[in-house]
This record gives C-alpha cells, structure tokens and sequence, in this order.
C-alpha cells in the first residue's frame, strides 16, 4: 500500500515538474516579439505608442499558455495526490 | 513616488487601467458565482483578491518591463523580456502555492482571476466595436 501511495505522490510530482517545462515557451516568444518590436520602432518611432498597446496584449496572451502550466502543476500537487489516493483506498477497501 | 508614476508610457497607465478594471468587474461575478453556489466565505473573497492583485500587478509589471525593452537594442531587450517572464512565472507559482497551502485562502479563488487578463483582452474587440 505505501508503495502504491509513493508512486502515486512521485508520479504526481514529476508530472508536475513536467508541466512547467511550457513555461519556458511564453518567454522566449515575449522575447522575439519584444525584438521584433524593437527593430520595428527603430524604423518608425512615430508608432511607438501603437507596437507597445498591440505588444502588451500579445504578450499577455502568450503568457496564458505559461499560466495554464502552472494551474496543471499546481492542481499535480495540491488536489490529484488526494483524489487518487482516495481512489486507491476506496478500491482497496472493497 | 509621483515622479517615477509620471515616467511610466501612458500607453502601460491606459492598458493596465483597462486589464484592472475588468479584472475588478470579472472578480465580482466570480465572488456571486461562489454565492450563488452557497460556496462563499471569507476565504473567497481573500484568494479573489490575491489573485486579482496579482493578475493586474503581473499585467502591470509586464508593460513597466515592456516600456524598458522597447528603449533597448534587439538582443538585451529580448534577454531582459525573458527574465522578466521567468520572474512574473515564479512570483504567479508562488501566490498559487500560498493560496492553497494557507488556509484562510481558497485555492481555486486564487487560481482562477489569473486568467481574467486573458478574458479581459479576448473581450477587448466586442467592446471596441461597441464605441465605435
């Protein structure tokens, strides 16, 4: 039974470490749009105001996916090693 | 204080008031979902505001580091939007941690307003379209 509960919670936490690998993603896409911004205010200065609205929400909308990571990883290590452990105790008690 | 608000890019002050203000409006449905769900205590209205603080505050942050990168060269902007993401990352897994390890917050209250940006900005068109 310990065994099983051990898997259980290491699966879960490496599942979870896994998780945030994505969140490595979001950063380098912010950072090539941010790059790409750069060259492109350096040719028109004049829409500066324009690149940084149209950044900032490009930008937020990249990080979801970084944030959608940590929800999966947080929900790995917080709720699933209850439920499942549940799970497994109910089935053994029957 | 007042000095260094007035050197933040207006375009930053105007999207972030936007992101806040829904991310406001969004936490007030959230908090009569949870009522009418006969969910509500204290410790929803607390992990709502953490996670609406942060929400804003990371859309924030993000704009203040935007402003910054856009004044730079090509290859340091890029770095310095990179570690910036990492650090706005770790600050959110953090609050999450804090919202379902302590107990006076509720976890998923906390979670949730995170993604009210997002919400904020997939509406911003509908609204748009309105004043036009």
């Amino acid at each position: 039974m310990e065994l099983a509960i051990g898997i259980i919670l290491g699966c879960c936490a490496l599942g979870a470490g896994c998780a945030m690998i994505a969140g490595i993603g979001p950063g380098i896409g912010e950072g090539n749009a941010v790059a790409a911004a750069c060259e492109a205010i350096g040719r028109q200065p004049e829409s500066k105001g324009d690149v940084t609205s149209t950044m900032l929400m490009g930008c937020a909308v990249a990080e979801t996916t970084g944030l959608y990571a940590l929800v999966i990883a947080i929900l790995l290590i917080f709720v699933a090693p209850r439920m499942l452990v549940n799970i497994l105790l109910e089935a053994v008690g029957k | 204080m007042r000095e260094w608000f007035s050197k933040i890019d207006p375009t930053v002050k105007k999207e972030s008031l936007y992101i806040a203000s829904i991310t406001g409006i969004l936490s007030l449905l959230l908090q009569a979902g949870f009522l009418i769900a006969r969910h509500w205590d204290y410790t929803v209205l607390l992990g709502n505001l953490l996670g609406g603080v942060t929400a804003a505050g990371n859309f924030f942050l993000m704009g203040i580091t935007v402003q910054k990168a856009v004044a730079r060269e090509q290859k340091p902007a890029a770095d310095l939007m990179k570690f910036s993401q990492t650090m706005r990352l770790l600050m959110q897994l953090a609050v999450a941690v804090l919202g379902f390890a302590l107990p006076c917050f509720n976890g998923y209250a906390v979670i949730i307003p995170l993604f009210f940006p997002r919400i904020a900005i997939m509406i911003r068109p509908f609204l748009d379209k309105k004043r036009q």
